[in-house]
């Protein structure tokens, strides 16, 4: 925010570049979860479908989906997964595909104890 | 019908694909834009005023908005399509002339945040055919931007090369150990 603002009192632009070159603020925006598979157990997986106010998140066999349009991006998995989840950074996620917003993460946290 | 399921087909080959890229490059460098709200809560449309604003400045990519849907080539649609738009929305579909692209803009119009019942649709797609999907809640105006661009073909879409698994060996998971 500060670095555009400044930018634009020096060189009289306030513009972004955007297409060309991301801004520095992009990182603060929230974004989807990504998800660490090797840390996902399937009490895990069930808590995060549970916890998900969107639906954005829910469980398919051995996976959890994750719907990236359905995702409000409100940190309640983060929090509750802890290192499991990381935000993925990711905000550009525009499509023409809608199947392609559904994402699958393998859950393989679970040690021998796979129904 | 989930909404995991769209009701547009993507962009395929053959004739139909050549004249449907056709018409996108058409607008490539001037689009007029026509905000449609079915019941969002007015932060979707926040964030695509900011586009106008001097940060943003959607012009220098040649979109610009238009108060009549008569005049536009592009629908941005937000709101999760509440039943009472339906006349609202079908009409000012009808009234945008051909060839023309509707943006679903935000979790809502993607079917996150209502579930259909009725009172709405829960998904924009559920009522007209959606040509690109901005996620979101809301989107940010660069990820506006990119569903613009994306729009008339001028920037690739991320979305099928990101992965959500941080742990994924490559773009092809390994499986074979996890005891």
């Amino acid at each position: 925010m500060a670095i555009w603002f400044f930018r634009g009192l020096r060189k009289g632009i306030a513009t972004t570049r955007y297409p060309k070159t991301l801004d520095p603020w992009t990182r603060d925006l929230p974004t989807p979860p990504a998800f660490h598979s090797r840390r996902l157990t399937s009490g895990l997986a069930d808590a995060l479908a549970e916890a998900c106010p969107s639906g954005a998140i829910r469980r398919a066999g051995p996976d959890l989906v994750i719907d990236l349009g359905r995702c409000t991006c409100c940190g309640r998995c983060l929090e509750l997964a802890g290192d499991a989840a990381a935000p993925s950074g990711e905000f550009q996620l525009a499509t023409v595909d809608r199947s392609g917003l559904v994402k699958r993460v393998p859950i393989r946290g679970d040690h021998g104890s796979r129904a | 019908m989930r909404a995991d399921q769209p009701i547009t087909p993507p962009i395929g080959g053959g004739l139909e694909g050549e004249l449907r890229r056709r018409t996108l490059a058409v607008f490539g460098r001037s689009l007029h834009i026509r905000t449609v709200d079915t019941g969002s809560c007015a932060v979707c449309e926040s964030e695509i005023r900011l586009l106008a604003s001097p940060h943003y400045d959607l012009h220098r990519l040649g979109f610009f908005f238009t108060p009549a849907p008569r005049h536009a080539d592009l629908l941005m649609v937000t709101g999760p399509a509440i039943r009472a738009a339906d006349n609202l929305l079908l009409k000012v579909v009808q009234a945008t002339p051909d060839p023309k692209a509707v943006l679903a803009v935000g979790a809502c119009a993607l079917g996150g945040v209502y579930c259909e019942d009725e009172l709405v649709h829960g998904a924009v797609d559920r009522v007209v055919p959606v040509d690109v999907y901005v996620p979101g809640c809301p989107p940010s105006p660069l990820a506006l931007l990119q569903g613009l661009l994306v729009a008339v073909g001028r920037l690739e879409e991320r979305v099928a090369a990101l992965s959500m698994d941080l742990d994924a060996p490559g773009p092809a998971a390994d499986g074979g150990d996890a005891s």
